[in-house]
């Protein structure tokens, strides 16, 4: 498998930089990570940390509203940006010579956003994202499975048991001085992580970035990191039954467990993978083929670090077909591997996909520079990128089932069922 | 204290990259396009088996046996066929729209050839058998129900439903109806297989790190003998169903209205295609596009706004849509429609012109990153036989788009007066003010409704 370059740099504003080259295509990926999610947020301002994502395309003191945007798109560049749990990433792919627009744009925001805010654009934003919410987890069948499940598998006190898209009230109540605030706690080159991925001259790209980013003073009171410290299990089992406008039950399990980064979650990366990664996989050979109980059955594990991260699956009934009998044929899946362990079969399979979705991820230098500013945030090591193949492939049978029989048990788990509003009580 | 807005630097030239074409005695046309410094290789294989081959009372066949054909061959069955692949970290998909079927793989290089050989198994001998006929059959018919629900979908199928007019292969649901896919047999998707998968309306498409030479062996090893004839495809010519009106799917308690405005557009040969292209960007095909601009930047009504045309071999549809608060359905409406009505008064400003051309110009390389995007690129020219010198010349087509080509395209392909308005929300908020507003004749349905006819 080829190795990702890497070559790292601090500037003495603390923004860590990454590089890696490559110039077989005539384009350039530019990642900004800053570490700030909707963990960050406090009581009452759920969902600000993804609002104010949206304001930074508001303009900056010399970009207009939009312009960020038009620019790129100008320059035959593509553009976006997102907010999770941990972290709110920002990124452009562009012709390799429209390089320095990308950087200018970024440090300019980074570096006076707030000359251009106003309680207009706050306003009209609001309503976008209020929109959003509607259309990603309101009007949408199932759509609020992550905003309920997060908060029955973390604490009330825990930094994710809100969503990130927030609640409409707390949309409701953000005003111009949040913007302020936040930015100025967070929006810091010592709290952000740059990546520039593709076809570019090193020293040329590195001037570029000292150029633009150099000037942009620290954040010397970086506040300290949330507390994100949680039991390591849930202690009971939790059950919701959800009435919505479905036309079949739906099964959601999720379990506490080890964060991204350590052994025991790579372990559950593979038991996912052997439970749902393709047609070959346990649950979809069981449940969705030959006892025809589901529609479908999907298992993943959350890339977070935390405290704890989650170990979650769903599984769409078939029409006639109870819950309960599905929830039972589910969980005698998750057991038998947890008891048997994998097969070589499956870890030959579940490695070799893994290592085909790899490669083919790491084609994209958008992607390339999203993981090589993922590791470098979350653990100042972006190196991981390199490790990930042999971190995977090292997950050997008795990890898994040991994993599994840690972890996935009934005392840890919240079990959350949609089931249609008529077929209620 | 921020530098200011530097200047490009020097533009690197872009080619799309060199590929050859071969036909093999049996009919198989085979594209080749060998990148080198790559890991993997896409395999995409073609055939003329999409829903337009279909007839009526079998809608949903086309997908169907799309759908079936993953699920083993004469030599493995389901689940041995799933494991001899996906050991290999090879995904095989198989699916189907208007035009063709598409079964595909990527695969590291070293597997090409053992790929290949099961991509071949798989479409020259496939079970098709009545027990996972059944399975399939049945997740689609659940697949339907759940499209029901999802306001998005129900609002993209109810539109296609009602903009053509009935006699319009393009009006039915590709994938088929609850009752005529109920109606299918295993021995329906056998006799499609058998009369719409042959290599003479075949094309396979190899991109990525591959041996020439080698590749083309192993194809002839594996397809060379494929024997087989089947008829082109259907012609047919799509007709609207007509008139300005408002159709509501109601969806009681929706929060948003799920809005699809448009009519017929345009076919994949049509000369205009270039213009349309550049227009509908401009008018909802980037973020500073006009419909974007307005109802989201400006007015905060929605998520997102966009248009956009749907070439296919006969006319396809050209529809913008936005998913909108529903207390705001009718501005929503009626702005969108603005939109659509300034586009055709006045050519857009060089600027605005200049900003979307560019951006189409230059994402050109972008689109082509990955193996799959490059097999991806082929296929318009294997299933629309588009000239070998369709992406060499994509770019000047466009830089030749100008203000005036813009308005004329406007002018001919968008015509707000003749849009069907479509909306899947909640009628009993949205009715009262959607008929005083008077954009046209309002109907209310249901769901059921709304996707039959």
């Amino acid at each position: 498998m080829a190795q990702v370059p890497i070559e790292r740099r601090v500037l003495d504003n603390g923004l860590r930089v990454v590089l890696s080259r490559d110039p077989r295509a005539p384009a350039v990926a530019v990642n900004l990570w800053y570490d700030v999610g909707s963990k960050h947020e406090r009581p009452g301002k759920t969902g600000f940390a993804h609002l104010f994502e949206h304001m930074m395309f508001q303009g900056s003191a010399n970009v207009e509203k939009g312009q960020h945007f038009s620019l790129v798109q100008a320059a035959g560049g593509t553009l976006n940006a997102s907010t999770w749990l941990d972290r709110t990433n920002y990124f452009e792919t562009l012709p390799a010579h429209e390089l320095e627009l990308a950087l200018w744009l970024e440090a300019d925001r980074m570096a006076s956003l707030l000359p251009a805010m106003t309680q207009e654009k706050l306003d009209n934003q609001r309503d976008v994202v209020k929109n959003e919410r509607r259309w990603s987890v309101d009007n949408q069948p199932y759509g609020d499975w992550d905003e309920r499940i997060q908060a029955l598998v973390y604490p009330e006190a825990h930094p994710y048991h809100h969503s990130t898209i927030g609640s409409m009230e707390d949309l409701s109540a953000a005003s111009l001085d949040d913007v302020r605030e936040f930015f100025a706690t967070f929006y810091a080159p010592n709290n952000a992580v740059l990546t520039v991925a593709g076809d570019f001259e090193t020293d040329a790209a590195l001037a570029m970035v000292e150029r633009h980013f150099g000037p942009i003073p620290a954040n010397p009171d970086l506040p300290s990191p949330p507390d994100m410290t949680v039991e390591p299990s849930i202690g009971e089992e939790v059950r919701e039954t959800v009435p919505d406008r479905v036309p079949l039950p739906r099964l959601y399990l999720a379990h506490r467990i080890p964060p991204f980064g350590t052994d025991a979650f790579d372990a559950l990366e593979v038991a996912s993978d052997v439970l749902a990664s393709g047609r070959a996989s346990r649950l979809y050979g069981s449940l969705v083929r030959e006892q025809r109980l589901a529609q479908d059955a999907t298992v993943f594990v959350f890339p977070i670090v935390g405290g704890a991260s989650m170990f979650s699956t769903w599984v769409t009934a078939r029409p006639g077909v109870a819950p309960e009998k599905l929830e039972a044929a589910l969980l005698a899946e998750i057991d038998r591997l947890a008891a048997e362990g994998p097969s070589d079969a499956d870890l030959e399979r579940v490695r070799n996909l893994h290592g085909s979705h790899h490669a083919s991820s790491l084609e994209r230098i958008s992607e390339r520079a999203d993981r090589l500013s993922m590791y470098t945030c979350l653990f100042d090591e972006p190196e991981r990128v390199n490790a990930e193949v042999t971190r995977y492939d090292g997950v050997d049978a008795g990890r898994v089932s040991e994993a599994l029989r840690e972890w996935i048990r009934a005392d840890n788990r919240v079990t959350l069922t949609y089931v249609p509003a008529e077929a209620q009580s | 204290m921020t530098a200011p807005r530097p200047a490009a630097g020097a533009p690197r030239t872009y080619r799309f990259p060199d590929f050859e074409r071969h036909v093999l005695p049996n009919g198989l046309t085979v594209w080749l396009v060998p990148l080198p410094e790559r890991e993997l290789v896409n395999v995409h294989l073609l055939s003329d088996a999409g829903a337009a081959a279909e007839d009526e009372a079998q809608a949903g066949v086309a997908a169907l046996t799309a759908q079936l054909l993953v699920t083993g061959t004469r030599r493995l069955d389901a689940a041995a066929f799933a494991g001899t692949t996906e050991r290999l970290g090879i995904e095989v998909s198989s699916e189907s729209n208007w035009d063709s079927a598409r079964a595909a793989f990527q695969a590291l290089s070293a597997h090409l050839d053992a790929g290949l050989g099961l991509l071949a198994e798989m479409i020259r001998t496939p079970r098709l058998d009545e027990r996972e006929f059944e399975r399939i059959r049945a997740e689609r018919l659940n697949d339907i129900l759940q499209a029901r629900a999802d306001p998005g979908r129900l609002a993209d199928e109810s539109f296609l439903r009602h903009v053509f007019a009935a006699d319009v292969p393009y009006g039915r649901l590709s994938a088929g109806t609850p009752e005529t896919v109920g109606a299918l047999g295993a021995t329906d998707v056998q006799r499609f297989h058998a009369t719409r998968y042959a290599p003479n309306v075949a094309h396979l498409i190899l991109a990525g790190a591959l041996d020439r030479d080698a590749a083309l062996a192993a194809v002839e090893r594996h397809l060379g003998d494929w024997s087989g004839e089947a008829p082109g495809h259907r012609s047919f010519t799509t007709t609207a169903r007509g008139g300005r009106r408002v159709v509501v799917v109601d969806r009681p308690g929706s929060v948003q209205s799920e809005l699809r405005v448009g009519h017929p557009g345009i076919d994949r040969h049509d000369p205009r295609y270039f213009p349309a292209l550049v227009m509908a960007a401009l008018l909802g095909g980037v973020f500073g596009s006009r419909l974007n601009r307005r109802l989201r930047e400006e007015l905060g009504y929605t998520y997102g706004a966009r248009c956009a045309f749907d070439p296919r071999r006969a006319v396809g549809p050209f529809t913008a849509n936005a998913a909108v608060q529903t207390e705001v359905t009718v501005d929503a409406i009626r702005e969108l429609l603005g939109q659509l009505a300034r586009v055709r008064e006045a050519p857009p400003e060089p600027d605005e012109l200049a900003e979307v051309r560019n951006f189409l110009v230059g994402v050109f390389p972008l689109r082509f990153e990955t193996t799959g995007g490059i097999a991806a690129a082929i296929e318009p020219l294997a299933v629309y036989g588009l000239p070998d010198h369709w992406w060499r010349e994509y770019r000047e087509n466009l830089e030749a788009v100008d203000p005036a080509a813009v308005h004329r395209a406007a002018l001919e392909l968008v015509r707000p007066d003749e849009a069907l308005i479509l909306l899947a929300g909640d009628a009993a908020r949205i009715r009262d003010d959607l008929e005083a507003a008077a954009f046209g004749p309002v109907e209310v349905v249901t769901a059921e409704a709304a996707l039959s006819r």
